[in-house]
């Protein structure tokens, strides 16, 4: 089951600049790790230690937030649009 | 004499680099990454610590200073590794929704990097050591002292408990240091197995606030430390310590202690000189006066301060990581305020010259041969 994701800027670079990238999964969480499988640099971002999402990250799954807590439990569909970005503040 | 320096800033870090250290050139680089520490190894490679209260840390290499690329590992601590909860409080560890992480110990940044020996070391918050030995590919923890039997004592401090210096000895792998806020100066003889707290004449056992320690690779036994609670020499390996202020400004503590309070320090190889940046004290944390002040020693009996191309007026604070030196000669000094401003010194120090302003606030400063 494919889906698409988009990574923030800052991310990229671990990719090769690829700002979509097609993962395998029925949940956030799943597709993740699929994505962390596949390219271990972007694993050190999207889990911290003790395998937890890291708590900061926000994803609009089809234009709808989705907290950290919630992505585990998820649910997307084939051809789904997953995009990461994060809680913001300052300046 | 080519220099490039790597100074690192929240939004990303800013590579100043000169043929003839009067001219600088200044691009931007690893943008939107706070830029925490950098280090170069024996090929010349520079290594880049960023760290984001949202992907973590991560450790971006570069053989040219233009062109960065993320390594696939960096320092993490074990899913089983407990962590302090004062120390969570503290950097904020927690989600937007104000709830604490619960329970483990986190990598939340990359205070300094240091090669040496062969191998890359890392100083990381919450407090700990790693090692990779093969340039960054893949890391370990050193158990020794992130075991620590005093662990439990050690406490954070204002910026949270943070491993900050690394110092090796150039003749004696087996032979380094550390330093934790708020917890003290540590030193191993045997590889990183075990680590002996070294605060004798500063105060107590563990428990201090160490924020700088510089010393020469080569003599390595003299230790210049600038503590919260004033600037320190060792001659013997940090067994014990007295302090040397002579010619520096002293100031009173919050708590009412009397001291020379700062944070970063440097030391030009070829003539030995130790150079700090004394702030008024941990209630304000600016220049005496507003006059930005280097002070420079050649053998901590007497400070000299050295004012000429520094500005009046400057209310701002230098920070641990933001001073550094390029062991050319004469030695270059360079350091970056909490204002974004970053001056040179192409003559050990008599001299200074601003070469960078408008950057945010500046964390780390690393002088390299380019």
């Amino acid at each position: 089951m494919t889906v698409r994701v988009q990574l923030p800027p800052v991310l990229r670079n671990a990719v090769g600049g690829e700002r979509w990238l097609e993962a395998d999964g029925t949940s956030i969480a799943a597709a993740l790790s699929d994505l962390a499988h596949r390219h271990p640099a972007l694993g050190l971002h999207f889990f911290d230690e003790q395998g937890a999402i890291r708590r900061n990250i926000i994803f609009l799954h089809d234009g709808t937030m989705i907290r950290a807590a919630e992505a585990l439990a998820h649910r997307v569909n084939p051809g789904d649009e997953i995009v990461l970005t994060n809680a913001l503040a300052g300046g | 004499m080519s220099v490039a320096l790597v100074v690192g800033t929240p939004k990303g870090a800013a590579i100043l680099a000169s043929k003839d250290r009067k001219n600088w050139s200044e691009r931007f680089v690893l943008q939107g990454w706070p830029v925490t520490a950098s280090a170069q190894d024996d090929k010349g490679r520079i290594y880049a610590a960023v760290n984001s209260p949202s992907y973590g840390v991560a450790i971006f290499v570069s053989d040219d200073l233009e062109n960065w690329k993320q390594l696939s590992a960096a320092p993490r601590y074990r899913p089983e590794d407990r962590g302090n909860p004062e120390h969570h409080r503290i950097v904020g560890q927690m989600d937007f929704e104000g709830k604490l992480k619960s329970g483990g110990r986190f990598v939340d940044q990359i205070w300094t990097l240091h090669w040496a020996h062969g191998a890359l070391y890392a100083g990381v918050s919450e407090a700990g050591l790693f090692v990779s030995r093969d340039r960054g590919e893949s890391w370990q923890p050193v158990d020794g002292f992130n075991e620590h039997p005093t662990r439990a004592t050690w406490q954070p401090g204002f910026g949270g408990l943070g491993a900050h210096t690394i110092l090796s000895d150039a003749k004696n792998p087996n032979r380094m240091w550390a330093g934790v806020s708020a917890a003290g100066f540590f030193r191993t003889d045997d590889g990183g197995k075990t680590w002996a707290a070294k605060n004798d004449g500063v105060n107590g056992d563990t428990g201090q606030c160490v924020h700088s320690v510089t010393h020469d690779p080569r003599n390595a036994n003299v230790l210049f430390r600038q503590e919260h609670r004033g600037v320190h020499r060792s001659d013997d390996g940090g067994d014990t310590w007295r302090v040397i202020e002579d010619g520096l400004p002293v100031c009173e503590l919050s708590d009412g202690h009397r001291c020379s309070f700062g944070f970063a320090s440097a030391i030009d190889l070829k003539t030995r000189n130790v150079f700090v940046v004394p702030l008024e004290g941990d209630n304000f944390r600016f220049p005496r006066g507003g006059q930005l002040a280097v002070y420079r020693t050649g053998d901590g009996a007497r400070w000299q301060p050295l004012t000429d191309g520094l500005p009046a007026n400057c209310f701002t604070a230098v920070l641990r990581g933001a001073m550094a030196a390029d062991q050319g000669d004469p030695g270059g000094i360079y350091f970056g305020t909490a204002s974004g401003t970053v001056y040179a010194s192409a003559d050990c120090g008599d001299r200074w010259k601003e070469i960078a302003s408008g950057l945010s606030r500046i964390t780390s400063v690393g002088a390299y041969s380019a």
